[in-house]
Parts: C-alpha cells; structure tokens; sequence
C-alpha cells in the first residue's frame, strides 16, 4: 500500500523552530497537508475538528505533554486509531516502554533525518 | 572542653583560690569571646565590689565548656556566611547567568530563524542562467555563515554562567565544610512540589547528557 501523500498531518510541538523543521521535512516527503499545534490541549482541539491520517508529537510540552495527548487519542472512541508517533528528546528506556503501553505507534529521538521520519511513516501508515 | 590548669572539682568541694582563678579567667574569655561574635564589640563588664568573690566562681565549668563551643560554634558560622558573599552573588553573579542565559536562547532562536529562512529561499530559488541562479543560492548560503557565528558569542556567553556555577559550587562546598552542615529534609514550596511530582509522573527528563539514554535502533527493536 503506498503512502497517502494527500493525507492531513498534525504536529504538535510547542518549539516553533521544531514544527518548521518536521513541516520542511513532510514537504521533502511529499506531504502538503500540515497542520501545527503548540501543546496537548491544542492539539486536541484540532483533532476534534479534523479528520487526521497521523499525529507527529513532541513529549515534552505545557500545559499537556505528548504523553497525555497520547492517552487522551487513545481513550476517545473517535481518535483511538488515528497513528501516533512521539518524536522526542525523552529517550530513556522506561518512557518509550510507558509511550508504547500508551499506545503510540512509533517512536523518533531527536535530532533525527528525514530518511528516518519517512522511515517511520511508512511503518506506521503502511507503504 | 577542658581548661589548661582546669580540673573540674566534685560538687560541694570547696575550690582553692588557683581554681577561681583560672575560672574567672576561662569565664572571662568566653564572655568576651560571645560579646566580640555577637556585638563585634569589646566585652564590657561591671567591675565586681571590693572585697567579693568574683561571681563567675559559681559557674559551672561543663556550662563554661559548651558556651566556648558555642561560641567557636558561632565564630565559625559567621565566617563561613560571609565567605559565601551571598550579596555579591545575588546583586551580580545570578542575575548575570540568568541574562546571559536568556541572551543564549534569543541568540540560537534567531540564529535558527535567519538559518531556516535562507535554506528554505534556497529551495524556491529560480532562474533562467546557471550564473544567475549560481549567485542567488550563494548570496543565501553567506547569509547562513554569518547566522552561524551566534555560536562563538553564544559559547562566551555560557563560559561566564559555567564559571559562575562553579564559584557557587565552591563557596557552598567551603560554607558546608565549615559549618559541618548535613542535608536536612527539605520543606518544599507547593508550587515546586506540584511541578516536581506532575514531572515525575509524567516522566518529562528532557535531553540526556551525552546524547540519547536509548539509542533509535534499540527504540526500534521494542516496535518491531
């Protein structure tokens, strides 16, 4: 199954730098539907409005981190199955392990390339 | 604490007038000893009457001994506060990291920005002849080197916090060695509090030292 290249994308990161860096790199991959957000709580909010074919988020955010939004996805019967991929400075063993119970998709540490962030979609959203 | 020539004598033995001297004299050093500690002032004292037994001849020298610990106590304390020059600290060197540490994070936000801007001109940049387009993606790529030199300042910059972190770091190890100070239970503010346990639960670590605890590959063995 071949990526869906028109699918909309949300990336939640509350650096402004880091967004555009992902929305560069979704850009090289093909990807033109991109949406941002800057915390959980935001995040939630568009998802609620938007049908979204994958979640790109960081963990470390205020007021709701990546890990809550993650859990808040996967509690609500509509957004349980929408992909998630954490990318993220958080790298110790036990919060991927915690990430993965969570239920995400998939996992990215910063800094990371575009081969690897295609990588992931495609092992996320089938290629 | 013993006296030189100090024996204590037995309750309701009768001292011999060497012992009352040398405890007036003990008595006398302790006495001028807290005064200059806590007055910084000479010890001032009401000359006893003509004919009367001294009344430090009462004192019981084991009060004597710990009232000189005390006061050494004291004398210690108060050198240790003050090597620790916590005005200059205060008035100087927090508020300098504090700013310089703020100027860094401008510094590589802004340097990230002008970065960010030529790279992505760069990818939209057209033109009909080699030569044109040739001096159109060079002019961007000068504009990233002179974004990157916000790494030499910014690198000064974080020199001075470094070095002002390690001259707390000095003058708190010499005040604890000073004073024998041990960690007590420290009572929290409930603000730190909840930010500390909402991090915890939430397990935000941020960046780890070094590079990642875990390294991609590994991640990707636990996804496989």
């Amino acid at each position: 199954m071949a990526l869906d290249l028109g699918m909309p994308i949300l990336v939640v990161d509350d650096y402004q730098t880091m967004v555009r860096i992902i929305r560069n790199l979704l850009k090289q991959l093909g990807f033109e539907d991109v949406d941002d957000a800057s915390d959980g709580t935001g995040a939630l909010a568009k998802l609620k409005q938007k049908k979204y074919g994958l979640v790109i988020s960081d963990w470390n955010m205020e007021p709701m981190t990546g890990y809550e939004l993650l859990r808040h996805v996967r509690a609500d019967d509509g957004l349980r199955t929408t992909p998630f991929i954490m990318v993220t400075a958080e790298s110790k063993t036990e919060n991927v392990i915690a990430a993965k119970k969570a239920g995400v998709n998939n996992y990215i540490v910063k800094p990371f390339n575009a081969q690897t962030l295609k990588t992931k979609i495609e092992a996320v959203c089938g290629a | 604490m013993t006296s030189p020539g100090w024996r204590r004598p037995a309750h309701g033995v009768r001292r011999t007038g060497k012992e009352r001297v040398v405890l007036r004299q003990t008595t006398e050093r302790v006495y001028s000893s807290i005064a200059r500690v806590l007055g910084d002032a000479p010890a001032e004292r009401r000359p006893e009457p003509a004919g009367r037994a001294p009344k430090a001849s009462g004192i019981d020298p084991a009060v004597v001994g710990e009232l000189k610990e005390i006061a050494d106590y004291i004398t210690r304390l108060k050198s240790g506060i003050a090597a620790l020059r916590a005005q200059e600290l205060m008035r100087d060197r927090l508020p300098m990291a504090h700013d310089e540490l703020g100027s860094v994070v401008a510094a590589t936000a802004g340097a990230t920005n002008s970065i960010m801007e030529a790279a992505e001109a760069i990818l939209v940049i057209e033109d009909s002849t080699l030569d044109g387009y040739r001096a159109k993606v060079e002019s961007r790529i000068y504009e990233i080197f002179e974004a990157c030199t916000f790494q030499d300042i910014t690198g000064q910059r974080i020199s001075k916090v470094v070095e002002a972190l390690g001259q707390l770091e000095k003058r708190l190890e010499s005040f604890a060695t000073t004073v024998k100070i041990q960690d007590g239970e420290a009572k929290l503010d409930p603000e730190d509090a909840k930010r500390q346990s909402r991090a915890e639960t939430l397990m935000l670590n941020g960046p780890q030292l070094k590079g990642p605890a875990t390294p991609q590959d590994a991640i990707d063995a636990l996804f496989s």
